[in-house]
Protein backbone atom coordinates (compact mmCIF):
# COMPACT_ATOMS: atom_id res chain seq x y z
CA UNK A 1 0.00 0.00 0.00
CA UNK A 2 1.58 3.73 -0.98
CA UNK A 3 1.02 6.25 1.68
CA UNK A 4 0.14 9.31 -0.80
CA UNK A 5 0.33 12.53 0.75
CA UNK A 6 -3.07 14.59 1.11
CA UNK A 7 -3.14 18.08 2.19
CA UNK A 8 -7.17 17.86 3.09
CA UNK A 9 -7.72 14.92 5.44
CA UNK A 10 -10.93 14.49 3.98
CA UNK A 11 -9.64 13.78 1.26
CA UNK A 12 -8.88 10.26 2.27
CA UNK A 13 -12.83 9.83 2.88
CA UNK A 14 -13.22 10.55 -0.51
CA UNK A 15 -10.06 8.09 -1.61
CA UNK A 16 -11.99 5.31 0.71
CA UNK A 17 -15.15 5.72 -0.51
CA UNK A 18 -13.52 5.54 -4.40
CA UNK A 19 -12.23 2.33 -3.27
CA UNK A 20 -14.99 0.88 -2.19
CA UNK A 21 -17.06 1.93 -5.28
CA UNK A 22 -14.54 -0.08 -7.62
CA UNK A 23 -15.88 -3.13 -5.57
CA UNK A 24 -19.44 -3.19 -5.71
CA UNK A 25 -21.90 -3.08 -9.05
CA UNK A 26 -23.44 0.57 -9.99
CA UNK A 27 -26.87 -0.89 -8.35
CA UNK A 28 -25.10 -0.40 -5.00
CA UNK A 29 -23.77 2.61 -5.52
CA UNK A 30 -25.99 4.37 -3.37
CA UNK A 31 -24.99 2.27 -0.78
CA UNK A 32 -21.49 4.08 -0.63
CA UNK A 33 -23.26 7.10 -0.88
CA UNK A 34 -24.89 6.34 2.55
CA UNK A 35 -21.20 4.83 3.56
CA UNK A 36 -20.03 8.12 2.81
CA UNK A 37 -22.68 9.97 4.84
CA UNK A 38 -21.75 8.08 7.77
CA UNK A 39 -18.12 8.60 7.52
CA UNK A 40 -19.07 12.40 7.30
CA UNK A 41 -20.82 12.23 10.45
CA UNK A 42 -18.78 9.94 12.50
CA UNK A 43 -15.84 12.91 11.27
CA UNK A 44 -18.23 15.90 12.62
CA UNK A 45 -19.21 13.83 15.66
CA UNK A 46 -15.31 13.79 16.88
CA UNK A 47 -14.69 17.19 15.66
CA UNK A 48 -17.32 17.74 17.97
CA UNK A 49 -16.38 16.12 21.08
CA UNK A 50 -12.27 17.67 20.18
CA UNK A 51 -13.77 20.72 19.41
CA UNK A 52 -10.95 21.21 16.40
CA UNK A 53 -10.35 19.87 13.07
CA UNK A 54 -9.49 16.14 12.80
CA UNK A 55 -6.11 15.37 11.34
CA UNK A 56 -5.29 12.84 8.47
CA UNK A 57 -4.27 10.42 11.44
CA UNK A 58 -7.45 10.85 13.07
CA UNK A 59 -9.49 10.63 9.76
CA UNK A 60 -7.39 7.47 8.92
CA UNK A 61 -8.10 5.87 12.09
CA UNK A 62 -11.61 6.27 11.31
CA UNK A 63 -11.30 4.72 8.36
CA UNK A 64 -9.45 1.88 9.16
CA UNK A 65 -12.31 0.72 12.01
CA UNK A 66 -14.55 0.59 8.87
CA UNK A 67 -12.04 -1.84 7.48
CA UNK A 68 -10.23 -2.46 4.80
CA UNK A 69 -12.54 -1.29 1.28
CA UNK A 70 -12.71 -4.68 -0.53
CA UNK A 71 -13.89 -6.26 2.52
CA UNK A 72 -16.52 -3.47 3.20
CA UNK A 73 -17.28 -3.75 -0.30
CA UNK A 74 -18.09 -7.37 0.31
CA UNK A 75 -20.33 -7.15 2.90
CA UNK A 76 -22.46 -4.07 1.37
CA UNK A 77 -22.95 -6.44 -1.73
CA UNK A 78 -25.85 -8.72 -1.57
CA UNK A 79 -24.62 -12.40 -1.28
CA UNK A 80 -23.63 -13.71 -5.13
CA UNK A 81 -22.20 -16.96 -5.75
CA UNK A 82 -21.51 -18.83 -9.14
CA UNK A 83 -22.76 -22.20 -7.23
CA UNK A 84 -24.88 -21.76 -4.49
CA UNK A 85 -25.78 -24.29 -1.44
CA UNK A 86 -28.62 -25.76 -3.23
CA UNK A 87 -26.71 -27.68 -5.83
CA UNK A 88 -23.26 -27.36 -4.24
CA UNK A 89 -23.37 -31.05 -3.14
CA UNK A 90 -24.03 -32.37 -6.33
CA UNK A 91 -21.65 -30.27 -7.72
CA UNK A 92 -19.41 -31.34 -5.25
CA UNK A 93 -19.95 -35.39 -6.26
CA UNK A 94 -19.93 -35.14 -9.50
CA UNK A 95 -16.36 -33.16 -9.30
CA UNK A 96 -14.95 -35.65 -6.94
CA UNK A 97 -16.79 -38.97 -9.00
CA UNK A 98 -15.26 -37.16 -12.47
CA UNK A 99 -11.72 -36.15 -11.39
CA UNK A 100 -11.00 -39.66 -8.45
CA UNK A 101 -12.55 -41.82 -9.69
CA UNK A 102 -13.19 -41.78 -13.61
CA UNK A 103 -9.75 -39.59 -14.49
CA UNK A 104 -7.39 -40.37 -12.42
CA UNK A 105 -7.53 -44.18 -12.84
CA UNK A 106 -7.93 -43.63 -16.78
CA UNK A 107 -4.73 -41.83 -16.75
CA UNK A 108 -3.06 -44.06 -14.50
CA UNK A 109 -3.92 -47.14 -16.08
CA UNK A 110 -4.53 -46.58 -19.27
CA UNK A 111 -3.14 -43.30 -20.64
CA UNK A 112 0.20 -44.16 -18.58
CA UNK A 113 0.92 -47.45 -19.54
CA UNK A 114 0.27 -46.48 -23.40
CA UNK A 115 2.46 -43.82 -23.47
CA UNK A 116 5.11 -45.81 -21.68
CA UNK A 117 4.39 -47.92 -24.04
CA UNK A 118 4.46 -46.21 -27.04
CA UNK A 119 7.74 -43.72 -26.46
CA UNK A 120 9.47 -46.91 -24.59
CA UNK A 121 10.46 -44.48 -21.38
CA UNK A 122 9.51 -44.46 -18.17
CA UNK A 123 10.58 -41.16 -17.66
CA UNK A 124 8.73 -39.66 -20.53
CA UNK A 125 5.37 -41.40 -20.11
CA UNK A 126 4.95 -40.74 -16.67
CA UNK A 127 5.78 -36.51 -17.94
CA UNK A 128 3.60 -36.61 -21.37
CA UNK A 129 0.78 -38.50 -18.63
CA UNK A 130 1.04 -36.30 -15.64
CA UNK A 131 0.59 -33.23 -17.92
CA UNK A 132 -2.10 -34.57 -19.81
CA UNK A 133 -3.68 -35.10 -16.24
CA UNK A 134 -3.61 -31.76 -15.26
CA UNK A 135 -4.96 -30.12 -19.01
CA UNK A 136 -7.63 -33.46 -18.91
CA UNK A 137 -8.52 -32.25 -14.83
CA UNK A 138 -8.56 -28.80 -15.64
CA UNK A 139 -10.34 -28.58 -18.22
CA UNK A 140 -12.92 -31.73 -16.84
CA UNK A 141 -13.50 -29.30 -13.58
CA UNK A 142 -14.05 -25.95 -16.05
CA UNK A 143 -17.07 -27.95 -18.04
CA UNK A 144 -18.41 -29.04 -14.54
CA UNK A 145 -18.03 -26.07 -13.19
CA UNK A 146 -19.86 -24.30 -16.06
CA UNK A 147 -22.46 -26.11 -16.35
CA UNK A 148 -23.59 -26.16 -12.69
CA UNK A 149 -23.08 -22.38 -12.85
CA UNK A 150 -25.60 -22.25 -15.68
CA UNK A 151 -27.85 -25.00 -13.70
CA UNK A 152 -27.58 -22.31 -10.99
CA UNK A 153 -28.67 -19.42 -13.15
CA UNK A 154 -31.33 -21.15 -14.49
CA UNK A 155 -32.56 -22.91 -11.79
CA UNK A 156 -34.22 -20.15 -10.20
CA UNK A 157 -35.95 -19.17 -13.46
CA UNK A 158 -37.17 -22.58 -14.15
CA UNK A 159 -38.21 -23.12 -10.58
CA UNK A 160 -36.97 -26.60 -10.67
CA UNK A 161 -37.16 -27.07 -6.77
CA UNK A 162 -41.04 -27.17 -6.80
CA UNK A 163 -41.05 -29.31 -9.95
CA UNK A 164 -40.96 -32.79 -7.98
CA UNK A 165 -42.92 -35.72 -6.93
CA UNK A 166 -42.54 -37.75 -3.66
CA UNK A 167 -43.88 -40.25 -5.53
CA UNK A 168 -40.61 -40.29 -8.26
CA UNK A 169 -38.58 -41.12 -5.37
CA UNK A 170 -36.11 -44.08 -6.19
CA UNK A 171 -37.84 -47.37 -3.64
CA UNK A 172 -36.86 -48.52 -0.57
CA UNK A 173 -33.88 -50.65 -0.84
CA UNK A 174 -32.88 -53.36 1.43
CA UNK A 175 -29.31 -53.10 3.34
CA UNK A 176 -27.96 -56.07 1.29
CA UNK A 177 -29.09 -55.16 -2.27
CA UNK A 178 -27.18 -51.92 -1.81
CA UNK A 179 -23.52 -51.36 -3.80
CA UNK A 180 -20.73 -51.02 -1.98
CA UNK A 181 -19.08 -47.68 -2.76
CA UNK A 182 -15.92 -49.06 -2.31
CA UNK A 183 -15.84 -52.60 -3.67
CA UNK A 184 -17.25 -51.24 -6.69
CA UNK A 185 -14.43 -48.54 -6.86
CA UNK A 186 -11.90 -51.56 -6.36
CA UNK A 187 -13.76 -53.26 -9.12
CA UNK A 188 -13.48 -50.09 -11.36
CA UNK A 189 -9.99 -49.89 -10.86
CA UNK A 190 -9.17 -53.80 -11.72
CA UNK A 191 -11.38 -53.25 -14.88
CA UNK A 192 -9.33 -50.46 -15.95
CA UNK A 193 -5.98 -52.41 -14.95
CA UNK A 194 -7.70 -55.15 -17.40
CA UNK A 195 -8.10 -52.84 -19.59
CA UNK A 196 -4.84 -51.30 -20.32
CA UNK A 197 -3.12 -54.75 -20.33
CA UNK A 198 -5.93 -56.00 -23.41
CA UNK A 199 -4.30 -52.49 -24.49
CA UNK A 200 -0.66 -53.62 -24.59
CA UNK A 201 -1.06 -57.49 -25.23
CA UNK A 202 -0.79 -57.15 -29.03
CA UNK A 203 2.31 -54.83 -28.56
CA UNK A 204 3.85 -56.84 -25.66
CA UNK A 205 2.95 -60.29 -26.39
CA UNK A 206 4.88 -61.48 -22.96
CA UNK A 207 2.22 -59.97 -20.90
CA UNK A 208 -0.20 -62.99 -21.35
CA UNK A 209 2.80 -65.22 -22.32
CA UNK A 210 5.57 -64.60 -20.65
CA UNK A 211 9.57 -66.09 -21.78
CA UNK A 212 7.48 -68.29 -24.15
CA UNK A 213 6.33 -65.01 -25.97
CA UNK A 214 10.10 -65.55 -27.39
CA UNK A 215 9.02 -68.53 -29.32
CA UNK A 216 4.86 -68.39 -29.87
CA UNK A 217 2.96 -66.40 -31.73
CA UNK A 218 -0.86 -65.66 -31.20
CA UNK A 219 -3.32 -67.66 -33.12
CA UNK A 220 -5.82 -65.83 -35.85
CA UNK A 221 -8.77 -66.94 -33.88
CA UNK A 222 -7.50 -63.37 -31.65
CA UNK A 223 -7.73 -61.42 -34.46
CA UNK A 224 -11.52 -62.22 -34.67
CA UNK A 225 -12.09 -62.26 -30.89
CA UNK A 226 -9.68 -59.41 -29.07
CA UNK A 227 -12.28 -56.68 -30.02
CA UNK A 228 -15.53 -58.65 -28.48
CA UNK A 229 -13.13 -59.16 -25.06
CA UNK A 230 -11.57 -55.52 -25.49
CA UNK A 231 -15.85 -54.39 -25.89
CA UNK A 232 -17.14 -56.33 -22.93
CA UNK A 233 -14.37 -54.87 -20.76
CA UNK A 234 -15.33 -51.41 -21.61
CA UNK A 235 -18.97 -52.10 -21.18
CA UNK A 236 -18.26 -53.46 -17.91
CA UNK A 237 -16.19 -50.23 -17.01
CA UNK A 238 -19.07 -48.42 -17.97
CA UNK A 239 -21.41 -50.35 -15.66
CA UNK A 240 -19.71 -49.55 -13.15
CA UNK A 241 -19.25 -45.89 -13.05
CA UNK A 242 -22.56 -45.73 -13.57
CA UNK A 243 -22.89 -47.68 -10.61
CA UNK A 244 -20.87 -45.38 -8.58
CA UNK A 245 -22.77 -42.24 -9.78
CA UNK A 246 -25.98 -43.32 -9.78
CA UNK A 247 -26.24 -45.40 -6.63
CA UNK A 248 -30.13 -44.70 -6.41
CA UNK A 249 -30.48 -46.88 -9.96
CA UNK A 250 -31.23 -49.65 -6.86
CA UNK A 251 -31.69 -52.45 -10.07
CA UNK A 252 -29.21 -51.36 -12.58
CA UNK A 253 -26.03 -53.60 -10.55
CA UNK A 254 -28.15 -56.72 -10.85
CA UNK A 255 -29.69 -56.25 -14.05
CA UNK A 256 -26.62 -55.23 -15.62
CA UNK A 257 -24.84 -57.80 -14.21
CA UNK A 258 -26.36 -60.18 -15.60
CA UNK A 259 -26.76 -58.59 -19.08
CA UNK A 260 -22.81 -58.79 -18.87
CA UNK A 261 -22.12 -62.35 -17.81
CA UNK A 262 -25.00 -63.37 -20.69
CA UNK A 263 -22.55 -61.97 -23.16
CA UNK A 264 -19.80 -63.21 -21.53
CA UNK A 265 -20.83 -66.42 -21.94
CA UNK A 266 -21.74 -65.82 -25.55
CA UNK A 267 -18.14 -64.41 -26.39
CA UNK A 268 -16.31 -67.95 -24.38
CA UNK A 269 -19.03 -70.22 -26.01
CA UNK A 270 -18.10 -68.63 -29.69
CA UNK A 271 -14.10 -69.45 -28.68
CA UNK A 272 -14.36 -72.58 -27.70
CA UNK A 273 -16.50 -73.84 -30.42
CA UNK A 274 -13.98 -72.00 -32.39
CA UNK A 275 -11.03 -73.65 -30.86
CA UNK A 276 -12.80 -77.10 -31.83
CA UNK A 277 -13.19 -75.76 -35.23
CA UNK A 278 -9.69 -75.57 -35.92
CA UNK A 279 -8.40 -77.10 -39.55
CA UNK A 280 -4.81 -78.25 -40.09
CA UNK A 281 -2.79 -80.95 -38.98
CA UNK A 282 -1.78 -79.80 -35.43
CA UNK A 283 -4.54 -78.25 -33.22
CA UNK A 284 -3.23 -75.01 -32.15
CA UNK A 285 -6.11 -72.37 -32.02
CA UNK A 286 -4.90 -70.44 -29.54
CA UNK A 287 -1.49 -69.94 -30.08
CA UNK A 288 1.14 -71.49 -32.29
CA UNK A 289 4.97 -71.78 -32.27
CA UNK A 290 7.17 -69.33 -34.11
CA UNK A 291 9.97 -71.79 -34.43
CA UNK A 292 9.39 -74.99 -35.54
CA UNK A 293 11.28 -77.02 -33.34
CA UNK A 294 10.00 -79.87 -31.52
CA UNK A 295 10.17 -78.45 -28.10
CA UNK A 296 8.50 -75.41 -29.44
CA UNK A 297 5.62 -77.06 -30.67
CA UNK A 298 5.07 -79.51 -27.63
CA UNK A 299 5.27 -76.08 -25.58
CA UNK A 300 2.32 -74.34 -27.61
CA UNK A 301 0.25 -77.72 -27.34
CA UNK A 302 0.57 -77.37 -23.27
CA UNK A 303 -0.16 -73.90 -23.43
CA UNK A 304 -3.41 -74.80 -26.10
CA UNK A 305 -5.02 -77.37 -24.14
CA UNK A 306 -4.54 -74.44 -21.01
CA UNK A 307 -6.47 -71.95 -22.28
CA UNK A 308 -9.13 -74.39 -23.42
CA UNK A 309 -9.47 -75.61 -19.86
CA UNK A 310 -9.20 -72.13 -18.49
CA UNK A 311 -12.19 -71.44 -20.68
CA UNK A 312 -14.34 -74.24 -20.45
CA UNK A 313 -13.66 -73.45 -16.56
CA UNK A 314 -14.52 -69.78 -17.35
CA UNK A 315 -17.88 -71.22 -19.32
CA UNK A 316 -19.28 -73.08 -16.59
CA UNK A 317 -18.71 -70.77 -14.39
CA UNK A 318 -20.26 -67.61 -15.68
CA UNK A 319 -23.28 -70.71 -16.71
CA UNK A 320 -23.92 -70.42 -12.74
CA UNK A 321 -23.52 -66.87 -12.78
CA UNK A 322 -25.89 -66.46 -15.01
CA UNK A 323 -28.74 -68.62 -12.95
CA UNK A 324 -27.86 -67.02 -9.57
CA UNK A 325 -27.77 -63.42 -11.18
CA UNK A 326 -31.67 -64.34 -13.01
CA UNK A 327 -32.70 -65.63 -9.43
CA UNK A 328 -31.22 -61.80 -7.68
CA UNK A 329 -32.53 -59.93 -10.49
CA UNK A 330 -35.99 -61.57 -10.27
CA UNK A 331 -36.24 -61.65 -6.76
CA UNK A 332 -34.74 -57.35 -6.82
CA UNK A 333 -37.87 -56.76 -8.80
CA UNK A 334 -40.28 -58.74 -6.74
CA UNK A 335 -39.22 -57.51 -3.56
CA UNK A 336 -39.39 -53.70 -4.59
CA UNK A 337 -42.53 -54.62 -6.16
CA UNK A 338 -43.89 -55.87 -2.36
CA UNK A 339 -42.02 -52.49 -0.98
CA UNK A 340 -43.77 -49.99 -2.66
CA UNK A 341 -47.12 -50.81 -3.64
CA UNK A 342 -48.48 -49.00 -6.78
CA UNK A 343 -44.98 -48.18 -7.63
CA UNK A 344 -45.45 -49.38 -11.37
CA UNK A 345 -45.10 -45.23 -12.60
CA UNK A 346 -41.66 -45.25 -10.53
CA UNK A 347 -38.55 -44.70 -12.66
CA UNK A 348 -35.98 -46.75 -11.36
CA UNK A 349 -34.01 -46.55 -14.08
CA UNK B 1 -13.07 -22.38 10.27
CA UNK B 2 -16.03 -24.15 8.89
CA UNK B 3 -14.44 -27.72 9.36
CA UNK B 4 -13.22 -29.27 11.82
CA UNK B 5 -13.65 -28.31 15.84
CA UNK B 6 -13.50 -24.53 16.48
CA UNK B 7 -11.90 -23.23 19.51
CA UNK B 8 -13.79 -21.85 22.51
CA UNK B 9 -13.74 -18.19 21.67
CA UNK B 10 -14.35 -19.04 17.77
CA UNK B 11 -17.35 -21.06 18.87
CA UNK B 12 -18.43 -18.61 21.40
CA UNK B 13 -18.34 -15.43 18.15
CA UNK B 14 -20.28 -17.88 15.29
CA UNK B 15 -22.76 -18.57 18.25
CA UNK B 16 -23.06 -14.90 19.71
CA UNK B 17 -23.17 -13.60 15.82
CA UNK B 18 -26.48 -16.23 15.00
CA UNK B 19 -28.19 -14.98 18.15
CA UNK B 20 -27.41 -11.05 17.25
CA UNK B 21 -28.78 -11.31 13.98
CA UNK B 22 -32.30 -12.15 14.46
CA UNK B 23 -32.13 -9.81 17.61
CA UNK B 24 -30.31 -6.54 15.34
CA UNK B 25 -33.64 -6.76 12.92
CA UNK B 26 -35.95 -6.42 15.63
CA UNK B 27 -34.05 -3.87 17.59
CA UNK B 28 -33.82 -1.52 13.90
CA UNK B 29 -37.08 -1.67 13.73
CA UNK B 30 -37.97 -0.85 16.87
CA UNK B 31 -35.56 2.09 16.60
CA UNK B 32 -37.05 3.38 13.39
CA UNK B 33 -40.35 3.62 14.72
CA UNK B 34 -38.98 7.07 14.82
CA UNK B 35 -37.87 8.34 11.22
CA UNK B 36 -33.48 8.33 11.19
CA UNK B 37 -30.99 8.21 8.96
CA UNK B 38 -28.03 5.93 8.83
CA UNK B 39 -25.45 7.59 11.17
CA UNK B 40 -27.96 8.74 13.87
CA UNK B 41 -29.42 4.98 13.54
CA UNK B 42 -26.19 3.35 14.59
CA UNK B 43 -25.27 5.59 17.13
CA UNK B 44 -28.77 5.03 18.83
CA UNK B 45 -28.50 1.51 18.77
CA UNK B 46 -24.51 1.33 19.77
CA UNK B 47 -25.76 3.92 23.18
CA UNK B 48 -28.49 1.06 23.62
CA UNK B 49 -25.12 -1.66 23.64
CA UNK B 50 -25.98 -2.82 20.49
CA UNK B 51 -23.03 -2.31 18.23
CA UNK B 52 -23.05 -2.60 14.63
CA UNK B 53 -20.99 -1.95 11.74
CA UNK B 54 -21.89 -0.24 8.83
CA UNK B 55 -21.27 -2.84 6.31
CA UNK B 56 -24.30 -4.62 8.26
CA UNK B 57 -26.49 -2.26 8.85
CA UNK B 58 -27.05 -0.71 5.69
CA UNK B 59 -27.35 -4.25 3.68
CA UNK B 60 -29.88 -4.91 6.36
CA UNK B 61 -31.65 -1.51 5.70
CA UNK B 62 -32.01 -2.25 2.06
CA UNK B 63 -33.21 -5.84 2.58
CA UNK B 64 -35.64 -4.69 5.11
CA UNK B 65 -37.07 -2.14 2.14
CA UNK B 66 -37.19 -4.32 -0.24
CA UNK B 67 -39.38 -6.66 2.33
CA UNK B 68 -41.93 -3.65 2.50
CA UNK B 69 -41.01 -3.41 6.34
CA UNK B 70 -39.11 0.38 5.95
CA UNK B 71 -39.72 3.31 3.98
CA UNK B 72 -37.01 5.39 2.76
CA UNK B 73 -36.27 9.15 1.17
CA UNK B 74 -33.33 11.19 0.40
CA UNK B 75 -32.82 14.35 2.09
CA UNK B 76 -30.96 17.53 2.47
CA UNK B 77 -29.70 18.00 5.80
CA UNK B 78 -27.74 20.13 7.19
CA UNK B 79 -26.32 20.81 4.00
CA UNK B 80 -25.81 17.27 3.20
CA UNK B 81 -27.57 14.37 1.67
CA UNK B 82 -29.21 11.61 3.74
CA UNK B 83 -31.29 8.81 3.67
CA UNK B 84 -33.69 8.87 5.95
CA UNK B 85 -35.63 5.37 7.04
CA UNK B 86 -38.79 4.61 9.16
CA UNK B 87 -40.92 1.82 10.08
CA UNK B 88 -43.82 1.05 6.95
CA UNK B 89 -47.12 0.44 7.93
CA UNK B 90 -46.99 -3.23 7.41
CA UNK B 91 -43.45 -2.94 9.26
CA UNK B 92 -45.02 -1.82 12.43
CA UNK B 93 -47.42 -4.73 12.10
CA UNK B 94 -44.57 -7.54 11.73
CA UNK B 95 -43.13 -5.65 14.84
CA UNK B 96 -45.52 -5.71 16.84
CA UNK B 97 -45.73 -10.17 16.36
CA UNK B 98 -41.88 -10.01 16.51
CA UNK B 99 -42.29 -8.67 19.35
CA UNK B 100 -44.76 -10.56 20.87
CA UNK B 101 -42.64 -13.82 19.41
CA UNK B 102 -39.26 -12.44 21.76
CA UNK B 103 -41.53 -11.78 24.43
CA UNK B 104 -42.72 -15.74 24.39
CA UNK B 105 -39.38 -17.07 23.81
CA UNK B 106 -37.91 -14.79 26.60
CA UNK B 107 -40.56 -16.25 28.95
CA UNK B 108 -39.62 -19.98 27.77
CA UNK B 109 -36.11 -19.52 28.38
CA UNK B 110 -36.78 -17.96 31.45
CA UNK B 111 -39.02 -21.15 32.30
CA UNK B 112 -35.88 -23.74 31.27
CA UNK B 113 -32.99 -21.84 32.92
CA UNK B 114 -35.37 -22.19 36.32
CA UNK B 115 -36.46 -25.29 35.77
CA UNK B 116 -32.44 -26.55 35.18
Amino acid sequence: MTNTPSRNPMELIDRYLQAVRFWLPKSQHDLALELAEDLHSQVEAKEAELGRPLDEGEVSAILKECGRPVVVAGRLRPQDYLIGPTIFPAYRFILKMTLLWMMLPIFVFIVGPVQFATTGSLGAAIGSTIGAMWTGGFIAAGIITLVFVMIERTQNKLRTADKWDPRSLPPLEKPERKASGGKTACELIFNLMALAWLLLVPYKPFLVLGPAANFLNAAPMWHTFYAPVLLLTVASILRLIVILVRPDWVRFPVWSKLLQTVLSLVVVNYMIKAAGQTAGAVWHPFVLAAQGGEQAVKIAAVVNVSILVSLVCTWVGLCIAAVVQTWQSVRSFTQTESFTPGSASLHVF
Amino acid sequence: MTNGKQSGPELFENLKLELRRGCLVVAVLAQLRKEQYGYTLRKALGDDGLEIDESTLYPLLRRLESQGLLISEWREEDKRNKRFYRLSPVGEGILTQLLEEWQRINASLEKILQEA
